[in-house]
């Protein structure tokens, strides 16, 4: 799977999805999957909201609430810190199931797809992947 | 805090504004839009000290001190600028008024803008950069950013908004900005205010606004909604409604999410309509 690189989003306005929360994402998506690797420095707030032309408010609210939930640390005077092991629990790799499925469900219901189209999706997808189809189908 | 009161003014007989309110906490980024002549600029103006209420009051935030339009940088479309002045004598000019030895004028040279050229000879997009760059130097507090980066090319337009934003980050930076058009700004922007004959019409957070107007594409107007401004078309028009509720009952529709540039047209729409 590629990887989608957090310096590179794209902002989508006419989604009713937040700015803060659409970068929120991309950045947590880009520590979970290892784009931003643990210890390495992300971009700085000037930095990170000329480079997306976004208000340098929303990156702080986005960086605290990141450091919050324990995928950023600040060090003063140096900026925030990717803290991989504890975002991610060692080798538990739920967190980065849950955004994985949070992203995908999360688009799925702005398509306008129901719980039962998603359900159905994924035990095809699932099924096209293992190669083993479901019981009694 | 920004606080205007009570605010009165008008051009000879034409009221523009009687008893008008309005408070913008610091650091605050907020879009003043409505329709064209409505009083954006007018407002800008009298915040910025250019026009005078005929009454009411405007205090400014306490941090701005006893001299606040020291504070204020105002980017205007009618430029205060000495024409046949050069570029380094405008600068001079501007640290003799306003006692600095030098100015960075980092900007400028970033955008080849010749120390030698007559202000005349500037293009729009030149005459702003040089005038941001000077009102950069006064460390403001307070912005007020009346359309003028409609009028400036692509490349300079970034410069600018990258300005902007390097400054937000910088210190807490209040700004009121007049604007039509949205696309390039509109994620800098927390606060919307429309205005709509000297009063404010809407004034949302544009977090609040995005869930509220949507675009609803349907074979008759949606029961139940408020429409701002519709499309016809011949199959399925669209209605543009405010307050949308996430629970309406629709049947056969389709609900659209809009960016601010959308969501401002429908409201003005409306008013054109009406």
């Amino acid at each position: 799977m590629k990887v989608p690189g957090y310096l590179g989003i794209k902002i989508d306005f006419q989604s009713a999805l937040p700015v803060y929360e659409q970068v929120k994402r991309a950045i947590k998506l880009a520590i979970l999957t290892g784009t931003l690797k643990d210890g390495e420095a992300v971009a700085s707030i000037r930095d990170l909201a000329q480079r997306l032309q976004i208000n340098p408010n929303t990156i702080i609210k986005i960086y605290g609430q990141l450091e919050t939930e324990g995928f950023l640390a600040s060090r003063p005077g140096l900026g925030y810190f990717v803290r991989f092991e504890i975002a991610c629990g060692g080798n538990d790799r739920s967190p980065l199931f849950e955004a994985l499925s949070e992203d995908f469900v999360h688009q799925a219901v702005e398509l306008g797809f129901t719980r039962e189209d998603i359900q159905k999706q994924i035990d095809k997808i699932f099924d096209r992947t293992t190669g083993k189809p479901r019981h009694g189908q | 805090m920004l606080s205007i009161r009570d605010l009165h003014f008008s051009y000879g007989k034409r009221s523009v504004y009687t008893g008008f309110n309005l408070d913008i906490p610091a650091g605050q980024i907020c879009l003043l839009t409505g329709i064209n002549g409505v009083g954006k600029s007018t407002l800008l103006r009298l915040i910025a000290g250019v026009l005078r209420p005929k009454k009411g009051t405007i205090v400014y935030p306490e941090t701005m001190g006893g001299e606040p339009r020291r504070k204020i940088g105002f980017i205007s479309d009618q430029l205060s600028l000495y024409e046949s002045l050069t570029v380094d004598q405008t600068i001079r000019f501007h640290c003799d008024v306003f006692g600095l030895d030098r100015i960075d004028d980092r900007l400028i040279r970033l955008t080849k803008i010749e120390g030698g050229r007559r202000v005349k000879e500037l293009s729009t997009g030149q005459r702003t950069i040089l005038h941001l760059n000077m009102i950069l130097s006064l460390d403001p507090e307070l912005l007020l950013i009346d359309e003028v980066i409609h009028s400036i090319d692509a490349y300079l337009r970034r410069v600018f908004l990258e300005e902007l934003i390097a400054l937000i980050a910088r210190k807490r930076v209040t700004v009121l900005m007049a604007n039509l058009n949205f696309h390039d700004i509109e994620a800098l922007i927390e606060r919307v205010i429309l205005l709509k004959s000297g009063t404010i019409a809407v004034d949302e957070p544009i977090e609040t606004l995005k869930k509220k107007v949507k675009k609803i594409i349907a074979p008759a107007p949606p029961a139940g909604l408020t429409i701002l401004s519709q499309r016809p078309f011949p199959d399925r028009s669209e209605y543009y409604v405010y307050p949308y509720l996430e629970n309406s009952a629709l049947r056969d529709v389709e609900v659209v999410d809009l960016d601010l540039t959308e969501i401002v047209a429908a409201f003005i729409g409306g008013e054109y309509a009406a």
